[in-house]
């Protein structure tokens, strides 16, 4: 069986998302879908103003610190309608992985088979090694996903697939990705001949810095080998010439100076933040002078109010995210800036998830 | 939730999130297994009304159906378009009550951006 015959037995689904192995499992899904769209999507903006109104009438702090946060967990916690959100939110995220772990699974064999044939052929590399020594704050299973992204053979396609039904149709056709790879900043001078991916899981964001830089050397690289076997796949059938590698992005095996480019689209959050600090380190080190990093990820607690913050909480207890918060009250484009990054003028309300760009220094 | 605790990785183990927990929003957790089990019984009962659509159409154009095409086949383009549109009727009218309280039951379908 040929490796897009194997991960593309029902055909693709918007875009190069693998069609899931059962007509069953799809309706499944798209009963999923839609009911994430309309029982929690559409109700942030109603249920953050209901919210608001619940704190307000209870005389409760809007300030987004910590003692603040916890006294709205322990109120609106308390009431039905926000109860029965987030009942709503877990179930449906539990049976989402489910029923995509299950469909993967049943092809588990034919899938990892054609991970290993499409090792063996380009356009692009994938290097990983089986010996790779996972931190251990990479281990959490990350958005309830069966065994995060590190001890699950499958766990790329699963996080592919996991992120077209979570983002409601937003991540369609790589429309999302494309869309934040559009706010990246331009290096300095504008030559472009390397660009890196960090912690760029199943290479969707690395694929659009192509599409943008078609010219250039493109690097994408994630803690998990899983993720960048399934990413070189991925690429592979689009024809995307892409080198991904199994590299911590806090210890990077580049020579000084070697990117124009550095992105990090939604990985800082997933790392606590003394990691975050190396990461930032090792960037500006990999960066030419007047190469351009561009971080893209949640705002930070400074441009928030409770509500956010209690939203984030629940998030990061129910939904794994466990350095969320953590990310968050770092305000990471002030560590940024202390560790030498020249920074654009930073506007968290500008883009759905904020894009921070740093320079390196020409001196 | 303390800095120390969000900022340690000795102490990953106790950060909220960091293992998969079983959470319940209720005191009466029979509510929250309510709530999953209406869930799962509306997702379950759109499979079979998509089985059914698919099963129809199917013997409607070509008069032979096999299990193969069922399991593994698609829909045609205008029948999918007709069950994404009442697959979403479905929901609102069902679920949508649920958030009456503050009007939620009038929203229209959001993406998650």
């Amino acid at each position: 069986m040929g490796i897009s015959e194997a991960i593309y037995k029902r055909g693709k689904t918007a875009g190069v998302f693998p069609s899931l192995s059962s007509r069953r499992d799809e309706a499944y899904m798209n009963f999923i879908e839609d009911a994430r769209n309309l029982l929690l999507h559409a109700q942030q903006k109603p249920i953050g103003e209901y919210s608001k109104l619940l704190l307000k009438n209870a005389g409760k702090s809007m300030e987004p610190d910590i003692r603040s946060t916890e006294e709205a967990i322990d109120l609106l916690m308390n009431d039905n309608v926000l109860k029965t959100y987030y009942r709503i939110k877990r179930t449906l995220q539990e049976s989402f992985w489910e029923c995509t772990y299950n469909s993967l699974n049943m092809r588990k064999n034919d899938l990892l088979e054609a991970l290993d044939d499409a090792e063996k052929i380009g356009p692009g590399t994938v290097t990983y090694d089986p010996e790779f020594s996972i931190p251990k704050y990479a281990t959490s299973e990350i958005h309830i996903q069966p065994g995060g992204n590190v001890n699950e053979p499958l766990s790329g396609l699963l996080y592919d697939y996991g992120s077209k039904v979570f983002m409601g149709g937003a991540a369609d056709n790589d429309m999302f990705a494309d869309m934040q790879a559009s706010s990246i900043g331009t290096p300095q001078n504008g030559e472009v001949n390397r660009i890196l991916d960090l912690g760029c899981s199943a290479g969707v964001t690395t694929s659009a810095l192509k599409r943008i830089y078609p010219d250039a050397e493109v690097y994408g690289i994630d803690v998990s080998s899983h993720m960048v076997r399934y990413a070189h796949a991925r690429a592979l059938e689009q024809d995307y010439d892409i080198n991904f590698m199994q590299m911590l992005a806090e210890d990077l095996d580049f020579d000084n100076h070697h990117f124009d480019i550095v992105v990090a689209n939604l990985l800082f959050h997933e790392v606590p933040v003394s990691i975050s600090k190396k990461i930032l380190s090792e960037t500006l080190r990999v960066l030419r002078p007047g190469g351009s990093f561009t971080l893209i990820d949640f705002p930070g607690d400074k441009t928030r109010d409770v509500y956010t913050m209690f939203f984030g909480a629940m998030d990061a207890a129910d939904n794994n995210e466990p350095f969320l918060p953590g990310f968050v009250r770092s305000n990471v484009e002030e560590i940024m800036e202390d560790i030498g990054f020249e920074m654009s003028p930073y506007d968290p309300n500008k883009f759905i998830l904020a894009a921070r760009i740093g320079f390196k220094p020409n001196n | 939730m303390t800095d120390k605790k969000l900022n340690d990785l000795e102490d990953l183990e106790n950060l909220p999130g960091f293992k998969r927990g079983n959470p319940t929003y209720f005191e009466n957790e029979v509510i929250d297994h309510l709530i999953s089990i209406t869930l799962e019984l509306g997702a379950e009962l759109w499979v079979i009304k998509d089985r059914l659509a698919h099963v129809e159409e199917i013997l409607s154009e070509e008069n032979k159906l096999t299990l193969d095409a069922l399991d593994t086949g698609k829909p045609s383009a205008l029948l999918q378009e007709k069950l994404d549109e009442e697959r979403k009727k479905i929901i609102k009218r069902i679920y949508g009550r649920l958030y009456s309280k503050y009007g939620g039951e009038e929203v229209e379908e959001q993406s998650a951006i």
